[in-house]
């Protein structure tokens, strides 16, 4: 090889080494900074939640719909996360589809009273998932009422001769109040673990919920749980699986028992000092034990495998029976349980 | 190879060298921009927990006054203050999820003077401390009187 040939064929290849390590360079600095926006999007995005969170736990009765970055967010139990960016929570009260997708977030929290408050239960869900309410009776009506408007509801008083297509969204949820339907057949295309149904007995202050999922084209029953009051059926109609219902529901009995236990202590000083008052010490005296039932029931249901139903009625008993003792109280004057 | 294209080759590599300088220099340059956006991002993020910390004390159903199931604002019952203050210790992993490290203390200030300190989880090495002071009023269910005091809210962060 001539000289000349020899440093016309060393400059390209100077030059084709040079060019690939700016293109190298470059590319790897693209790389890490899309990398470095996804994971700050996804932060973004999880500081919102936390944002949500925060301020479910101090406003109850409220219903938003908030605008986010488009994500895939996973809800699980005391577990949000977004494409592997996640966060714990050790006890957390969230009542959520197992993902939520779309642009767009609704959320709605409730008071947990029982009789008082205990805490406040949040629900989340995308406008992307469709929600079919089947019933006839009043509760029904109370529950399709109090979900947000801006979601896709479809309510049904009779669903004899009703077609159910499919619309195409992520997720179809199916609230049935008395008896359960037959599987719509224009859903089978699904995947099962999107199309779910809960089947609950009607009775505004407690009962049972039974969770259904589809299998190939039909439903099969996943599990039976319990609620008390309407914020739970509201929490089972959110949540798509009986785990996290369970956990929620869990962490809900587990703050009753804490409250419970501080207003036991709150009533017994009340009672000491307030013995001249005849009346109201003997109210206080009739609420003590209810006060302890509540706390004991509350405390076996935190820890329980599953919410049994004698344990959920005993609860709303001693809850119903605390509420007309503080009625009473409040007819003689006398200071309040609660 | 000729002195010509050495010298050629020279020169590329200075300028390839400088090329490179230069652009370390901006990756420098925006690197310390991006930490200082950090750093003000973080104390917002502390202030905004601090925040949120006040107004989740302030909305405890463990401490907060009700008529009848009804929440009365900013409103503290004292006679819930003592036992709170040893559930809050008795189960301080669970109130950890929502206090974090932080030091909650109610001071009474009218009709007489007394003190609470609720909940205290504190962090040695700690680089930001936020206190935030709300006034509430305490209502002593006996006497069925209201009081006046400050709520302050110590919350400690890295």
């Amino acid at each position: 090889m001539s000289k000349k040939a020899f440093e016309i064929q060393f400059n390209w290849i100077f030059v084709l080494v040079a060019g690939a390590i700016i293109l190298l360079f470059f590319t790897l600095i693209v790389v890490k900074q899309k990398s470095v926006s996804e994971t700050s999007t996804k932060a973004t995005i999880l500081k919102g939640i936390e944002a949500i969170i925060i301020g479910a736990s101090v406003t109850q009765d409220t219903t938003k719909i908030e605008n986010i970055p488009s994500a895939n967010i996973e809800i699980g139990c005391g577990r949000v996360s977004i494409d592997g960016v996640s966060k714990q929570y050790q006890n957390l009260i969230l009542f959520a589809p197992g993902l939520l997708k779309g642009d767009k977030l609704a959320w709605q929290t409730t008071a947990f009273s029982a009789p008082y408050r205990a805490t406040n239960l949040l629900y989340m869900t995308s406008p992307n998932v469709r929600y079919i309410i089947i019933g006839n009776n009043n509760l029904v009506k109370e529950i399709n009422k109090s979900l947000p408007f801006d979601l896709k509801v479809e309510f049904y008083q009779n669903y004899q001769n009703i077609q159910i297509k499919d619309l195409n969204n992520y997720k179809v949820r199916f609230i049935v109040f008395g008896d359960m339907i037959d599987f719509p057949q224009e859903l089978k295309r699904m995947p099962d673990f999107d199309v779910t149904a809960i089947n609950i007995n009607p009775n505004a202050q407690k009962g049972a919920i039974n969770f259904y999922e589809k299998k190939e084209n039909s439903w099969t029953l996943k599990g039976t749980s319990s609620y008390i009051g309407q914020s739970s059926i509201v929490g089972a109609v959110y949540t798509d699986t009986l785990e996290t219902y369970h956990c929620n529901m869990q962490n809900a009995f587990l703050r009753l028992a804490l409250v419970t236990r501080i207003q036991t202590d709150r009533l017994e000083k009340l009672k000491n000092i307030i013995s001249s008052r005849n009346n109201c010490a003997e109210i206080y005296s009739a609420a003590l034990p209810l006060l302890k039932s509540i706390s004991s029931f509350s405390s076996k249901l935190a820890e329980s495998s599953k919410l049994e139903i004698s344990d959920i009625n005993s609860l709303a008993d001693a809850s119903k029976k605390l509420s007309d003792i503080n009625k009473e109280a409040q007819k003689y004057s006398c200071t309040l349980i609660y | 190879m000729s002195k010509r294209t050495q010298i050629q080759i020279g020169e590329t590599i200075a300028v390839l060298f400088v090329f490179f300088i230069l652009i370390v220099i901006g990756f420098m340059f925006y690197a310390r921009v991006i930490k200082s956006n950090i750093e003000v991002e973080k104390e917002e993020l502390s202030q905004l927990r601090s925040v949120g910390i006040a107004q989740r004390v302030m909305f405890m159903p463990e401490v907060q006054c009700s008529e009848n199931n009804l929440i009365i604002d900013n409103c503290i019952d004292i006679l819930k203050l003592e036992s709170a203050q040893n559930i809050m210790n008795e189960n301080n992993i669970y109130y950890f999820d929502l206090l974090e490290f932080s030091d909650v203390s109610i001071y009474q200030i009218y009709p007489t003077e007394a003190s609470w300190n609720i909940y205290s989880k504190k962090m040695e090495d700690f680089k930001n401390k936020f206190v935030t002071n709300v006034p509430i009023s305490l209502y002593d269910p006996v006497t069925r009187k209201h009081g006046f005091g400050v709520l302050k809210i110590e919350t400690l962060s890295k």
